[in-house]
């Protein structure tokens, strides 16, 4: 076993990652609350993202135009997406509509694999000026971006959800959750709420791409599943429901993700670490469940 | 779990027992195909393409099995990759490890990939069908990561049967009366049969019309007396219990497994496939394996990357979903029907048909144009 020395660096990383998990299954989860639809494209949408915005790098636009283009390019495509599939599956319940997605994640992923292919070169790689700087608490380094990633976990959940309890639009995207139809009877724009969950989870989408593109890796198949299957996993625990269990959840999944990598015998392992919490998870919860006929039967 | 949009339930219901003229003539067209498939293809195939088609007999059970739990039961997986590659991993070991006959081999890798597949899928069950389709998905990141740690047995001892070896590894056995790729293949073929038919038994009987029942919607059937718990693990379990058996045929085709060979995206292409080829009949599980086996195999020929075929199957999958829910299998013989009655209307009445023609051609053309896929 490795000494507590050893495991110090990783409650960092770990913390960062699980700060940008928590954003990412915060915006599946708004989304499917608001539209009943599970967005598994949403990793192919950050990579393609930050894969179009190492391009602009490398073609020599400021660091913020590639940044923001990456952000948007999530929002333009993920609503682009709701708007056409939306409506066509509306009827048809929260899995088909969820495994739609996966055409579009294929989509992004087919492309992504033509326009940026891997050569045997330098690997493509994003970072940010606030990879440098930093500071120190006691022996551990601490940089900005990992303050950052954790600070818009932080800040993403507790928005959404002071978002979903007091404005209007978040008002209505609860009400839609409950029940569309008689949402709409009262009066509320579906479609126009519908949009605006699925451009918000665009915008996370794209944020979550180009932030994990320089803690983790950019690549593609990184960033389409590895990021999907944990935020998944945390969404999940949070029974796509619970915002503040979802943030918890995502945050312990980082932790024991990265916690892992010190011990070698299970090192290898540790991606499967949200596969296995959620598991666990789904078979305390399941327990004591009535089948019934509730709107996400699906 | 309740799919209105998808065609009518399975026709196995509606029939009547006695074989009639119609399902006679079927059984014949589909055994001539058959025999056609087993003795006239060998002698006339490359070795390219004899390989291409034993991948396409193999992975032609993967869809069957896939295509059971999702057009029959409702049950969505993304984990049959993983499935496949607990089968293809049991079976290349005792393959290496035991002197036993192949056959026995395949039901053992079989037996063994159902209880764990449905062992790993049994949190799911409970929950709602959503719930199965992420946890599968999941399933198969986890697989792929045990995989890439624990590599395919290569001959090496230990549990693992691995040994860093990377010279003169030694070939998976195949069975000595299919020895050859011609004879593989062969032996592919009929083993593809037997599963086919192993299913097809359980459609028409009891299990079939539970699953039927279950699909249509869960309360009833459990109102009904159905164990829906009970009968959705089965079909996990059949599931996995064929996909297993083509692993261990995988095994025996490639002769030597990397995890590479099975990268995570094909778990969502198998599901692509399944559902453009057409869930809810077995004839779509053909088709599907050739969309899976065939056409990268062509497009390699061709010189056409491989991520055309991904896009193409993301658009597929999302037209399928959209607009026509039976796949190919469905579909195509629907608008091969309309093409009929268009061109007998015209040849018939040519200054009528003409106008009502017009509509009709881009009707069929809108409809057929992603099934091309």
């Amino acid at each position: 076993m490795p000494s507590w020395a050893e495991f110090q660096p990783y409650i960092v990383t770990g913390l960062a990652l699980g700060g940008l998990y928590a954003l990412s299954g915060v915006g599946l989860v708004v989304l499917y609350r608001a539209t009943g639809v599970l967005n598994l494209a949403f990793g192919a949408v950050g990579a393609m993202g930050a894969f179009i915005a190492y391009s602009l790098i490398q073609a020599g636009d400021p660091g913020w135009v590639a940044w923001i283009t990456c952000i948007v390019f999530g929002g333009v495509v993920t609503l682009g997406y709701g708007m056409v599939f939306g409506p066509a599956l509306a009827g048809r319940g929260p899995l088909v509509q969820s495994i739609s997605t996966l055409g579009l994640a294929l989509v992004l992923f087919g492309v992504i694999d033509l326009a940026w292919p891997t050569t045997g070169g330098q690997s493509p790689s994003i970072s940010f000026p606030t990879d440098n700087g930093g500071f120190s608490v006691g022996q551990l380094q601490v940089n900005w971006t990992q303050v950052i990633a954790l600070a818009l976990g932080v800040a993403i959940t507790v928005g959404t959800a002071a978002f979903l309890r007091f404005s209007k639009l978040g008002t209505a995207m609860r009400a839609m959750a409950n029940d569309r139809e008689i949402t709409a009877t009262l009066g509320v724009p579906i479609r126009r709420v519908e949009a605006a969950a699925w451009l918000g989870c665009g915008l996370l989408a794209g944020i979550a791409g180009i932030m994990l593109a320089d803690l983790s890796a950019l690549d593609d198949t990184t960033l389409t599943f590895t990021v999907v299957i944990s935020s998944l996993a945390a969404a999940l625990i949070g029974q796509l429901r619970s915002i503040p269990v979802t943030f918890a959840a995502a945050i312990v999944i980082g932790l024991v993700h990265d916690l892992i990598t010190p011990i070698t015998q299970i090192s290898n392992y540790q991606d499967m670490t949200p596969f296995v919490l959620a598991a666990i998870a789904l078979l305390v919860m399941s327990r004591g469940q009535v089948l019934s006929r509730s709107r996400e039967e699906g | 779990m309740i799919d209105t949009a998808g065609p009518k339930a399975p026709a196995a219901s509606s029939r009547p027992p006695v074989l009639d003229r119609r399902s006679l003539t079927r059984f014949a067209v589909i055994a001539v195909l058959l025999l056609l498939a087993i003795f006239a293809l060998p002698p006339l195939m490359s070795g390219y393409y004899t390989d291409t088609m034993t991948q396409v007999a193999i992975y032609s059970i993967v869809t069957l099995g896939l295509g059971l739990l999702v057009g029959r039961v409702g049950l969505y997986s993304l984990g049959q990759l993983a499935v496949l590659m607990i089968g293809a991993w049991v079976g290349a070991r005792l393959l290496f490890a035991t002197s036993q006959p192949y056959i026995l081999v395949l039901i053992e890798a079989g037996l063994v990939t159902a209880i764990i597949g449905s062992l790993i899928t049994l949190p799911a069950l409970r929950l709602r069908g959503l719930y199965l389709a992420l946890i599968t998905l999941m399933l198969a990141g986890g697989v792929i990561v045990v995989a890439a740690t624990l590599n395919f047995p290569n001959g090496g001892g230990g549990f693992s049967g691995y040994n860093g070896a990377l010279l003169h590894i030694p070939a998976i056995r195949r069975p000595s009366y299919a020895g050859t790729d011609p004879a593989f293949y062969r032996f592919s073929v009929i083993v593809a049969i037997v599963m086919f038919l192993l299913v097809y038994a359980h459609l028409r009987t009891r299990p079939g019309r539970n699953w039927a029942a279950i699909k249509q919607s869960e309360p009833a059937a459990l109102a009904a007396g159905i164990n829906t718990t009970y009968y959705k693990l089965w079909a996990l379990a059949l599931s996995a219990f064929v996909t297993g058996v083509a692993g261990a045929l995988l095994a025996g085709a490639d002769r030597e497994l990397f995890s590479i060979d099975f990268p995570i995206q094909n778990s969502i292409t198998l599901l692509a496939v399944v559902l453009m080829g057409g869930a809810f009949s077995l004839a779509g599980a053909v088709i599907a394996a050739f969309l899976q086996a065939f056409l990268p195999a062509l497009l390699q020929n061709w010189g056409v990357p491989n991520d055309w075929l991904i896009i193409l199957f993301g658009i597929g999958v999302m037209q399928v979903l959209a607009t026509a829910p039976g796949g190919i299998a469905d579909q195509f013989p629907k608008d091969m029907k309309r093409l009929y009655r268009l061109i007998s209307r015209l040849w018939r009445r040519p200054e009528a048909g003409i106008q009502a023609g017009a509509g009709g051609v881009s009707g069929a053309a809108g409809v057929s144009g992603g099934d091309g896929a």
